[in-house]
């Protein structure tokens, strides 16, 4: 099990072969996060305010679902105050005293993570924050501590690819080959080997390599240019309709005061 | 002015309506803010926006598109024929940003921290620019009205100073607007993967615009026959039929952008599939701009009274309907059902009804129409609905039966897009539960013993084995690391606690489960020195 040490980004890498759905992440998340008790039994319970992650059953397999702290994160994109911010550890975190409960975040995120405190009449956005906390000590996050057979491993996130890339070609027959969170969406802190796809472990296989906050980055980094060009086509068009109104008057009065001059 | 608000007759029913609505929004107010999202709304995590987003801000933005449409025809365009309906257009883009403005008080989770997009910036979330907009714009607003009221209260100096600016402050809020409508559009650019396929569209906001440009003249038709009914104040027969040309240019470049749209990217079948989203989308699609489209062309509907407030309904219920349909239905095949709460319901009936209010004082008292036709109207006696009168002329009869084979083919689409969604309903079937293998895993285990501190009567040290206390075949580490174990600092037990008693080696080691009683032989596991 490696600490946080370096410079360099961590990550967390999770191979569902090694899981033996014991439970302990569970139990490390909340005691790390002194979070209240939510269900009788861990593979039963869902993310929540109060659940930063799970082991479910999927497949026949233990997969974790936890915050994927995307190396270009969708939630800190779309937040209008900049409350969640991607560190340079890596971790994608949440100053509560920025947010104003927008919630765009929870709409935005591809992999549905951030939680509300719904039932508060003060609500804020809830979700893993890497153990940034313990990651500032030095220490590594309180699952992969916790984790009794290194299905969860914490580490720097160029170590762990080469990790994950040895134990693919150790035992070729025991994986897929996929590197769930290498590419997806620009790349994921949170990476996921199994020996089944990416949608039978329930996580959303439909996500291309690009990083959703470009679909709208393309449009806003636009908007300068429309606004000055949308400024002097409507000012254009003022000048010259308005122009076109004095002519049609000064030419209109000419004719009426024509007649008058042929008189004489 | 004489006319009043309502006539005797109608005071009690739409009061007492009125009444009602204010009641229970106001006691959805309480809880809103007293008790919290979770106590008023039907929102949860997978559906954290709603009807406030979808109907008041979606819109209350769209229905003040109106506002931009005109005031850019008459300042910027010279098209002096729409100025006599330019004030009601403003004042109700004034009502319909105050509506988005209130509706975001409820629907934020600190509303009192608006402010921080001020001073915060994030110029890479399309929200922070709807942000900005909103406030801009609303300023802009204010100040177009602000002549309105000016000239209401008798301020003749502060109104000509408002004027002198009107052409740059036009210029800056038709831009503001343009940014808007097509900004909430790009909202939804973000949720490739959750939004619908009919709706998901690299020009979402495109179509949010075009859209926009149709019901500002729609809103402006169906507030002139409002206003008409209510007060007696008619506008041109003819500018509203212009407005109509206007909007079918709009409708007819939304349709054919559309088709463009879906069949480029090989969608155009989900559309007729019986889905609940197909049923959904051709609901507002004809609704909206196909039916309104087609009564348009004809010239004899266009041009008469009913069958323009006729096809102005259609393309208001059709764009709010797209509205919804983005900010929610969309979601459902991603999100799961999503039915507002009845006080969502109410608290943006109230929203709404205070506009209506707002709007028919302001009309009252202010000069928001224009006095020479307010006085000429007068003397008429007052109509009743436009389409009760038009139903007693030979024109109004083929527009009445398109009408009639609208509200036929709505109540259809209605029930089909219920039944689609009962089908989706019973698909829902839970796969057989698959025991995973482990053994790999267990392979990997690696077991630590933990000394337990040894107390000052203990005849031995402990050490706690970790594989002697694991089931193998159900390894279950929260089970035992739940409060009294703590699984990140085993080490740090309390010093004095009797290891003994039922919260910790006692719990299990009491003799009736499957293991031995912590009071039989010491030596078992008192074996160190």
């Amino acid at each position: 099990m490696s600490t946080a040490s370096g410079t360099g980004r961590k990550g967390i890498l999770l191979d569902t072969t090694r899981c033996v759905g014991c439970g302990a992440c569970y139990q490390a998340c909340k005691e790390q996060n002194q979070l209240p008790k939510t269900a009788d039994s861990f593979l039963q319970d869902n993310l929540s305010a109060n659940t930063f992650t799970v082991v479910n059953n999927r497949s026949g397999r233990f997969v974790r679902r936890m915050c994927m702290h995307c190396e270009e994160p969708t939630c800190a994109s779309v937040c209008p105050v900049g409350a969640l911010q991607k560190t340079a550890s890596g971790a994608v975190v949440y100053a509560k005293e920025k947010c104003i409960g927008c919630r765009y975040c929870m709409q935005a995120c591809p992999f549905g993570i951030p939680k509300y405190e719904w039932e508060s009449t003060f609500p804020y956005v809830r979700k893993c924050d890497m153990c940034s906390g313990r990651q500032a000590k030095g220490l590594a996050t309180a699952c992969a501590t916790a984790c009794p057979t290194g299905a969860t491993q914490f580490g720097d996130r160029e170590q762990l690819i080469g990790e994950a890339k040895q134990r693919m070609a150790a035992n070729p027959g025991r994986y897929s080959g996929h590197i769930f969170g290498l590419e997806e969406v620009g790349g994921t802190s949170v990476m996921v080997i199994s020996d089944v796809s990416a949608a039978q472990l329930g996580y959303p296989d439909n996500l291309g390599k690009e990083p959703l906050p470009q679909l709208t980055w393309n449009v806003l980094e636009k908007i300068p240019k429309a606004v000055s060009f949308g400024g002097v086509l409507l000012g254009g068009i003022w000048w010259i309709t308005k122009r076109r109104q004095e002519v049609a008057k000064a030419e209109g009065k000419l004719r009426r005061e024509l007649p008058k001059r042929e008189e004489l | 002015m004489k006319t009043k608000l309502f006539s005797m007759s109608r005071i009690s029913v739409w009061h007492a309506v009125l009444v009602g609505i204010l009641g229970a929004g106001l006691y959805s107010t309480y809880v809103r803010f007293f008790h919290g999202l979770g106590a008023s709304t039907a929102l949860r995590d997978g559906f954290p926006w709603g009807i406030w987003i979808g109907f008041d801000v979606m819109c209350g933005v769209a229905l003040a598109a109106g506002g931009f449409t005109i005031s850019a025809a008459v300042y910027v365009f010279h098209a002096d024929r729409f100025k006599p309906i330019i004030r009601p257009t403003i004042l109700t883009a004034f009502l319909g940003y105050l509506l988005v403005c209130v509706g975001l008080m409820f629907d934020l989770g600190h509303p009192w921290r608006i402010w921080h997009a001020i001073v915060m910036w994030n110029p890479h979330s399309v929200m922070f620019e709807v942000a900005w907009c909103v406030m801009l714009y609303s300023t802009v607003l204010a100040l177009e009205f602000s002549p309105i009221f000016f000239e209401g209260v008798g301020w003749k100096k502060a109104a000509d100073a408002v004027h002198q600016l009107i052409v740059p402050l036009v210029i800056l809020g038709v831009l503001l607007s343009m940014l808007h409508q097509s900004s909430l559009g790009t909202l939804f650019l973000i949720l490739p993967t959750k939004l619908h396929p009919l709706w998901y569209s690299p020009i979402l906001p495109i179509f949010f615009f075009i859209s926009a440009i149709a019901l500002g003249c729609g809103m402006t038709i169906l507030e002139s026959f409002l206003s008409y009914r209510a007060f007696r104040k008619r506008i041109e027969m003819h500018i509203l039929s212009d407005l109509g040309k206007v909007m079918a240019v709009a409708l007819m470049l939304y349709l054919f952008v559309k088709y463009l749209d879906l069949s480029s990217r090989g969608v155009l079948g989900l559309a007729f599939q019986p889905t609940y989203e197909g049923r959904m989308f051709l609901f507002e699609m004809a609704l909206g701009v196909v039916a309104p489209l087609i009564l348009l062309l004809i010239n004899r509907v266009r041009r008469d009274e009913f069958g323009l407030f006729a096809i102005a309904c259609m393309v208001v219920l059709g764009t709010v309907t797209n509205r919804l349909n983005v900010a929610t239905t969309g979601l459902e095949s991603y999100a799961g059902q999503y039915f507002p709460s009845w006080m969502e319901l109410s608290i943006t009936a109230m929203i709404v009804s205070v506009g209506f209010v707002a709007f028919g004082l302001a009309v009252k008292y202010l000069p928001v129409f224009p006095k020479e036709e307010l006085e000429a109207e007068s003397r008429l006696p007052v109509p009743l609905l436009p389409f009760v009168d038009a139903l007693a002329r030979p024109l109004g009869r083929p527009v009445m039966t398109v009408f009639v084979a609208t509200v036929v083919l709505v109540i259809a689409m209605s029930t089909l897009a219920y039944s689609g969604l009962l089908a989706r309903k019973q698909v829902t079937a839970e796969p057989p539960v698959q025991q995973p293998d482990i053994s790999a895993g267990l392979a990997e285990m690696n077991f630590r013993e933990v000394l337990i501190t040894k107390g000052s009567e203990s005849p031995g040290q402990v050490t706690f084995n970790h594989a002697t206390h694991v089931d193998m075949e159900k390894p279950a580490c929260a089970d035992c690391h739940s409060q009294r174990f703590r699984i990140l600092k085993t080490t740090a037990l309390p010093a004095k606690v009797d290891m003994h008693d039922d919260q910790h080696c006692g719990s299990c080691h009491d003799g009736k489960k499957t293991s031995f009683n912590v009071s039989e032989d010491c030596e078992t596991c008192h074996s160190g020195q």
